[in-house]
């Protein structure tokens, strides 16, 4: 069981192309789990769909975001604020996110 | 967002049905009071209690959907999507669309009306080239959508867990993304959708002044406002015969099969206090969209409301 999950988690990261898992040629026996979403959660990063990426912007400032694959987060840099992606979902309302800089953001001038 | 500023508000708090009752003594420092179903709350608490009722159903809420209207809200959302007639290469964006009903539908629709773009263009080709013959036997895998997209957007991360797996067990890939958002300050861009859809999702939402006009916001210029929502039913003994089943037997429903009678309670109460036909209309036009005109499905059960952003 605990090979299964292993490959089930190499195979993911080795495509960070395919947000649904289709665990092609991975080699380790996870051609079975296309089915299995996203069961186990906790730190496997599945990016978000590139063609989702074209039109999401900060709900707060309406500007376009950068996405960072290393903390698999959305960053606005001008509000230094970072929405998590969790699941392949983007977490898309303020108060998940994190601020990346100490000071806080002038968060009621940014409102429209 | 801020209190005491939106004439939508005062809209919603003219809506007949039970006066709010008393002890606003205590309630007043909190902010502004709202109705959850016959519950009179705070802003803060209708979200918070909005958000648990659908993380307790999100597992059970197709099958409610189903028990609850005989299967006839299937029919319903067919009406949406063939009133919406999407052409391949429409870009909807399905807010409050959880568990993916219409997101799906949309899909197939487009599917199966690109394959009749395919097939139309195959059959008027009278002498074609091995070229053209070889490429006909590709299938157009990359195409078969004809690039049409969907955005699923919800607020509820349980709504969007159940509607993703269900995408994966059902087929649904291509086309299909999935958001965390709020309807009242979507994270897209000005003028990107050509069609917006809330299904059952609008009467749920705390203040629906600010996603209407969020609506509007991302729609393209010529996109498409449409609401589904359930409305009100003006005939007098139909009235009364809804009533009865609505409080009689769907909480009994929603205990029996969902284990939950309290989120039922507020589905059917929630129902009542928000605003008929006319006045969502008014409050659409508010917003700025223009042709707006509603089509009530089952006299006035539920109602299809539409707009557009000229």
């Amino acid at each position: 069981q605990a090979r299964r999950a292993r490959g089930r988690r190499g195979g993911r990261q080795q495509q960070p192309g395919s947000a649904s898992g289709s665990g092609s040629g991975s080699g380790l026996g996870s051609g079975s789990d296309s089915g299995s979403g996203s069961g186990s959660g906790s730190a496997r990063p599945q990016p978000p769909e590139p063609s989702l990426l074209r039109f999401l912007v900060c709900p707060l400032s309406k500007r376009p975001l950068r996405y960072e694959e290393a903390t698999n987060e959305l960053i606005n840099e001008e509000l230094g604020i970072a929405y998590p992606i969790i699941d392949g979902i983007p977490n898309m309302v303020p108060e998940a996110a994190r601020m990346t800089r100490q000071k806080a953001p002038a968060e009621g001038s940014e409102r429209p | 967002a801020a209190p005491g500023s939106v004439p939508g508000r005062s809209n919603r708090s003219a809506v007949p049905g039970p006066s709010p009752v008393g002890g606003t003594g205590a309630r007043l420092a909190a902010g502004p009071e709202m109705h959850f179903g016959f519950q009179t709350v705070t802003e803060e608490e209708r979200r918070e209690k909005i958000y648990q009722v659908f993380e307790n159903v999100a597992k059970k809420y197709d099958v409610m959907n189903d028990s609850m209207t005989l299967g006839i809200h299937r029919v319903w959302k067919d009406i949406l999507v063939h009133k919406m007639n999407p052409c391949p290469g429409t870009l909807l964006l399905d807010v409050a669309g959880g568990t993916g009903d219409i997101a799906f539908r949309f899909i197939n629709y487009v599917r199966s009306v690109r394959q009749r773009q395919l097939q139309r263009k195959l059959k008027h080709h009278q002498n074609l080239s091995w070229q053209e013959i070889f490429e006909s036997y590709q299938k157009d895998e990359f195409n078969s959508l004809g690039d049409s997209q969907v955005v699923v957007c919800d607020i509820n991360r349980e709504m969007l867990k159940v509607g993703k797996q269900k995408a994966e067990h059902l087929g649904y890939s291509e086309g299909l993304s999935w958001v965390l958002g709020n309807a009242e300050e979507l994270p897209f861009d000005d003028d990107k959708f050509d069609v917006y859809t809330i299904a059952f999702g609008i009467r749920n939402v705390t203040r629906i002044d600010l996603a209407l006009q969020e609506a509007y916001r991302v729609l393209k210029p010529g996109g498409r406002f449409l609401c589904l929502e359930f409305s009100h039913v003006s005939n007098p003994l139909l009235s009364r015969l809804y009533d009865l089943y609505s409080f009689q037997v769907i909480p009994v429903l929603g205990e029996v099969i969902a284990g939950d009678w309290r989120s039922y309670q507020y589905l059917v109460e929630s129902i009542r206090q928000f605003p008929p036909q006319e006045e969502l209309k008014v409050m659409i036009e508010d917003a700025g969209f223009f042709k707006v005109d509603y089509e009530n499905l089952n006299f006035g059960i539920v109602a299809i409301h539409s707009g557009f952003k000229l």
